[in-house]
């Protein structure tokens, strides 16, 4: 039970971790001259970059820090306890760093331990106003992204995209045009999910029919529990005899010797029993 | 006069007769040939007899622009087609199979739950012939699919994937899984010795109701969070077990595995059929698809009676050997392929009884074509 629990909570903290993967997370988009473009929670116009979440579980980025200094990379700190922080899957945000963004420089998305660089982005020296520098994505996934080479019109809080992304098709189509890869792929992977099942229902199977239960202390075996029966049969009356096979049967049930496909019933057949029939006694009665 | 003879010259114009072409005849003639079949023969009737008579229906030649057609915005056959255009018939179709499914066998034997894997290799040999013939990769997956032996599969990946091609390809899954006791007969036949058909197999365990209600929970999850992108089908499959396993919603398990299911089987046969229009659908691409369907199924029979034969080699107990007549279950055409199981089996030996041991990798292949179309959706989707 205990190493089960272990098994639970490590589980349980593994899927957290994954779920909590900062490094799906890029810098998408930069604006550094910003003048007639979106304004920040207090009217102003200024310098702001786009975060995006590439994964398909949700990513919470307060405590995260944004530098345009490789010497110091704790320059802003996402604030930390609001609900607003968590990035949903494939969503985009829009955040406003203390410092202007200059152009000629490297934006870095840093890790909450400040060290850690997850993503950067450089800002060309020629940006112009009111144009940004983005990433966009390659695939229809989202995931796969490339840094757009010529300024674009802004597009804050938006997936960016260039109108070209390639579909999954033409994906495999370019990448693996014998189909052999994702063969071999699905393959596994179907083999992989019958397998755990397989595994799965193997174990619960044995657990359910009794295989990995231990008999219980002092539980008859069947050929103790037929002794028992015979020399019963010995020592009792007809009556006290059928009484004693129906206790005996009851007992084994409970002790889970016997396994009963109803649940709830045990059947009894009503079978007259060898040892108290009469006329299969070897003593035959004497005819007078 | 001789306006009655223009109004008359004027509604010829309107007829079938003036507008049919020989495709149309074509189309025709298979759709009554389907119904035939499914009549006369009994090969899935629930299926042939409403594509059969979808596909006349979708070949009576008609006047463009009467907004009837099932290619026309907004008319009932239209309506209609979009449940399977946009794949919503099929889950459907899973809810009420997954509620009148018994899984026990498979529960009982989970050894032999890897046939059913086995047997995809049909869905997979097909997709690179299909590449071979010069099909585009989601054409390939959606041709492919076929393979499964599932219907209902082949309607949802090939209206996600390739829907140009879902006429011929859904045709083409339900004419073969008409055909299985045809097509895969010989096939086990020539791939088994009398020896091997003759293995006898123990009688499957009981199942306890526990174990019932488990099995769909675990299995969703299982295979879901593996494949989500099966997750329409995996999760209607289960969760119509659920009902039936669960004891306390009869109601709603009777519901999917009779009235449901048998109002969406005549929807889906009937719009696949009428979408069968000549135009579209008597192109070479289709026969390519049909030759390439006979062959995934072709593939699909002998991966599963050759892997029952390589599993039996790492097998030294002969009371626990695997006959390899079951291998040929694991295409989920369920349950006429383990019927087939049963069949040949008891031409070998009148007082073996196989179909108990068969349905545990059918009802695998279907779990395991599911899976499989959401990693072709996956990929290329």
């Amino acid at each position: 039970m205990r190493r089960l629990l272990s098994i639970a909570i490590f589980v349980t903290a593994a899927v957290s971790a994954a779920a909590q993967n900062l490094t799906d997370l890029i810098i998408s988009e930069a604006c550094v001259a910003n003048l007639t473009g979106i304004v920040d929670a207090d009217g102003q116009r200024r310098s702001w970059l786009e975060i995006t979440n590439t994964s398909t579980g949700t990513v919470n980025y307060a405590g995260c820090f944004l530098s345009d200094e490789k010497s110091n990379l704790k320059k802003y700190m996402v604030p930390k306890g609001d609900l607003s922080n968590r990035l949903g899957s494939r969503q985009v945000t829009v955040i406003w760093p203390s410092f202007e963004i200059c152009p000629g420089t490297t934006l870095y998305l840093v890790s909450t331990d400040g060290r850690t660089v997850i993503d950067t982005i450089d800002v060309p020296e020629d940006l112009p106003a009111d144009m940004s520098v983005r990433k966009v994505a390659k695939d229809n996934k989202r995931i796969d992204f490339r840094t757009d080479p010529n300024p674009a019109v802004p597009t804050p809080g938006m997936m960016n995209t260039d109108g070209e992304i390639e579909s999954g098709s033409e994906r495999v189509a370019h990448h693996d045009p014998h189909g052999w890869t994702l063969t071999l792929t699905s393959v596994s992977v179907v083999f992989g999910a019958l397998l755990i099942l397989m595994i799965i229902f193997t174990v619960s199977g044995n657990t359910f029919s009794g295989k990995y239960r231990r008999a219980k202390k002092g539980t008859p075996s069947p050929e103790e529990a037929a002794a028992i029966a015979i020399a019963l049969s010995e020592h009792l009356s007809d009556e006290d005899a059928d009484i004693a096979a129906i206790g005996l049967a009851i007992h084994l049930f409970l002790s889970e010797e016997v396994h009963d496909s109803e649940s709830y019933r045990i059947t009894i057949t009503s079978v007259t029993p060898l040892w108290g029939d009469k006329t299969r006694n070897f003593r035959k009665t004497i005819k007078r | 006069m001789s306006q009655i003879l223009d109004s008359l010259q004027q509604f010829w114009q309107f007829t079938g007769f003036a507008n049919c072409t020989w495709g149309n005849l074509v189309m025709i003639l298979i759709g009554i040939f389907f119904i035939t079949m499914g009549i006369l023969k009994e090969w899935e009737p629930l299926l042939l007899v409403p594509i059969g008579f979808g596909m006349i229906v979708g070949n009576i030649p008609m006047f463009p622009g009467l907004n009837i057609g099932i290619y026309e915005d907004g008319s009932v056959l239209n309506i209609l087609y979009q449940g399977v255009k946009q794949g919503w018939y099929p889950p459907l179709i899973f809810l009420g199979i997954g509620a009148m499914t018994d899984f026990s066998a498979l529960i009982s034997q989970p050894r032999l739950i890897l046939i059913g894997a086995a047997a995809q290799m049909g869905i997979f040999g097909a997709y690179l012939l299909a590449l071979a013939c010069g099909f585009a990769p989601n054409e390939a997956g959606a041709i492919g699919i076929i393979g499964g032996a599932d219907g209902p599969t082949a309607i949802f990946l090939s209206s996600k994937l390739a829907p140009d091609l879902m006429g011929a390809i859904a045709v083409s899954a339900y004419s073969y899984m008409a055909l299985v006791p045809v097509i895969q007969r010989p096939i086990m036949l020539a791939l088994t010795t009398k020896k091997e058909r003759l293995i006898r197999m123990p009688k499957p365990r009981e199942v306890s109701r526990r174990e019932k209600i488990i099995f769909p929970i675990v299995g969703f999850l299982m295979t879901a969070f593996i494949v989500p992108s099966g997750l329409p089908l995996l999760g209607m499959l289960f969760f119509g077990n659920l009902l039936k396993e669960s004891g306390v919603t009869k109601r709603l398990a009777n519901t999917a595995s009779s009235a449901l299911i048998d109002i969406v089987t005549t929807l889906i046969g009937l719009t696949v059929g009428a979408s069968t229009q000549a135009d579209k659908f008597l192109t070479g691409r289709s026969l390519m698809i049909f030759g390439l369907g006979l062959l995934s199924f072709i593939i699909a029979t002998a991966s599963g009676v050759l892997f029952v034969k390589l599993i039996n080699l790492f097998i030294k107990n002969p009371e626990k050997k695997i006959n390899p007549l079951i291998g040929n279950a694991g295409v989920s055409a369920v349950p006429d392929s383990a019927r087939v199981s049963e069949v040949v089996g008891r031409e070998a030996d009148p007082s073996n009884h196989l179909l108990m041991n068969a349905m545990a990798p059918n009802v695998a292949g279907v779990i395991g074509s599911a899976v499989a179309a959401g990693i072709l959706l996956g990929f290329l989707g």
